[in-house]
């Protein structure tokens, strides 16, 4: 049944119909945050229960070579990219989420003393200038850039950390030379298991801790390599300090965590990277959609994997209409928003005007390769006045689509349930 | 006088205009005072010079914290290694999650934090951010 058969049905069905989208909304259903009325500040936290809102409640913040962003803390830097930037499939440099570990993040870096430093059990050990990384063969990939914690706010019970809404996420062209590349140059030694990153930025901890450097670690056999980037452009530009200058990790497929800014060594290891950042933390339930109980922990039954193990699982958001206007009846209204697959192409995205009940096939936007974001249009002309709940579900190349339920872990990660939207027609 | 009187006649039609449903208007000159909304525009900077790429200092805002006891400590303690917007930032949390978390910043990040002040710190915690307590 797709929705315009269903507002076409009679006038009591489709009133049980907008009772069950009051329904959906005791079960966290996402509100505007450009509201219509501007006398009264948002809350400043949320909870117990789920954050109701699309992008996190915090103040908006004006950040180096940033558009007002919502910020979730200041040491580290921690700021949301707001809503209205997901309309297009490329999220602009200015307005790109940031997410720093650790707080003694670079000013000011001299290119013309920083170099790349390829170290550890490789056979030629480097260090490239700048100049030399632009002189290599180049590429480019689109690909989605999302924190493992995005949407953490929506987990029922809370869980701490940052307390995200939906815009710890972008999308961009990223530029630089594949770490293939880069590895065929400096030619690890037999011996060598995984490939480590470092980059610029320290915190105020003991040395040894997660508190004093932030380093990550990819297996040497993960065909993820392949498609690796060390990327010095990000939407054809020099990356912006808070997102990584001179030189960023791009991990396509994978949470950001992996994706190091500032990077500045890439070791060769002969062992398993045990450092916090890799044995303790962004640590995600071994069970097939990283699921598991409050239950479950507290009895120390659950295994876990590195998040690395997981694609990012298929998402999709309506980003207009957001409910800050009301629909007028007999006005066609066009829903659009972004979907997008760490396991590839996005194939079908679908939108419900009544809360999920039935779906209408939404046109796709152009498609700038499979780990980018997909733009999606959906028309719909409401025929009566009233409270509506619209849905949106997205479905990728692999066949693998958004629940209907969210997933809980002690992280707060791998969120993917099917996002929804509630607007008001009047007329 | 004879202006006033014109004035309030217009008026008056135009609110009998506005009765019988013609102009649909229900609300209008509807104004709110106060910062709401307002953000500062920062005052730009050269951006670098040289070989080097710079931007400016990163703001830093101190957040509101609930008072009482331990609230020096939590600023003193935790202040090391990142800002308090990091506790405000939370939803309210259970009183064993906070103590979980200030554990884990001894044992795993490393904190140095005499077993006291890490006693207080969890206690006020625990009075000021949890569901039951937090305002």
């Amino acid at each position: 049944m797709d929705t315009s058969q269903a507002l076409s049905m009679p006038i009591l069905k489709r009133r049980s119909l907008l009772m069950a989208g009051l329904g959906a909304l005791a079960g966290g259903l996402v509100r505007a945050q450009t509201s219509p009325q501007a006398e009264e500040a948002l809350p400043s936290f949320t909870g117990p229960g789920p954050n109701p809102y699309w992008n996190g409640v915090n103040p908006y913040v004006v950040y180096p070579q940033k558009l007002p962003l919502l910020r979730l803390t200041d040491r580290g830097v921690q700021l949301e990219t707001p809503r209205a930037y997901f309309l297009t499939a490329l999220t602009p440099n200015p307005a790109f989420y940031v997410r720093y570990h650790l707080d003694i993040l670079p000013n000011a870096i001299d290119l013309a003393k920083w170099r790349l430093n390829l170290e550890g059990n490789f056979e030629r050990p480097q260090r490239l200038s700048f100049d030399d990384l632009l002189k290599l063969e180049s590429r480019s990939i689109v690909a989605v850039n999302q924190c493992s914690g995005n949407s953490r706010s929506r987990f029922q019970p809370r869980v701490p950390g940052g307390q995200w809404g939906n815009g710890a996420m972008g999308c961009a062209k990223w530029t630089g030379i594949p770490l293939k590349a880069l590895l065929e140059i400096a030619k690890p030694k037999p011996g060598t298991v995984q490939i480590q990153f470092e980059g610029l930025d320290r915190g105020h901890g003991p040395e040894g801790k997660g508190s004093s450097r932030f380093l990550k670690s990819l297996d040497l056999n993960d065909p993820v390599l392949e498609e690796c980037l060390l990327a010095y452009a990000m939407n054809d530009e020099p990356l912006p300090m808070l997102n990584g200058f001179p030189l960023r990790l791009v991990v396509p497929g994978k949470f950001a965590t992996y994706w190091l800014k500032h990077v500045t060594w890439i070791r060769a290891l002969t062992e398993e990277d045990k450092n916090f950042w890799m044995a303790s933390a962004y640590r995600v339930p071994d069970t097939p959609n990283g699921s598991t109980t409050p239950e479950d922990v507290a009895a120390g039954k659950v295994k876990t994997v590195p998040i690395g193990h997981f694609q990012m699982p298929v998402r999709s958001f309506i980003v207009d209409p957001d409910g800050s206007a009301p629909l007028v009846k007999g006005m066609k209204t066009a829903v659009r928003g972004v979907a997008f697959s760490g396991s590839g192409r996005v194939v079908k995205v679908e939108v419900s005007a009544d809360g999920g009940r039935s779906w209408g096939v939404a046109a796709l936007g152009e498609y700038l390769g499979p780990y980018a974001f997909r733009t999606f249009t959906y028309f719909w002309t409401p025929k009566a006045p009233g409270r509506y709940t619209l849905a949106v579900r997205a479905t990728d190349e692999k066949g693998n689509t958004q629940p209907d339920q969210g997933v809980w872990n002690p992280g707060g990660y791998l969120w993917n349930k099917i996002e929804r939207q509630e607007v008001t027609v009047i007329g | 006088m004879r202006k006033v009187y014109l004035a309030l006649a217009l008026f008056g039609l135009v609110a009998l205009a506005q009765s019988e449903g013609d102009g649909g208007l229900v609300e209008a000159g509807n104004y709110t005072p106060g910062p709401l909304g307002q953000i500062t525009q920062p005052l730009p900077t050269p951006a670098g010079e040289g070989s080097v790429y710079r931007v400016g200092a990163y703001p830093l805002y101190t957040p509101e914290l609930a008072d009482g006891p331990g609230k020096e400590l939590v600023q003193g303690y935790c202040q090391v290694c990142h800002s308090t917007t990091y506790i405000t930032m939370q939803p309210p949390l259970p009183a064993a999650t906070w103590q979980a978390e200030v554990t884990k910043m001894i044992n795993t990040y490393g904190a140095q934090i005499p077993e006291d002040a890490a006693k207080a710190i969890t206690a006020y915690l625990q009075a000021h951010y949890t569901p039951e307590t937090r305002k």
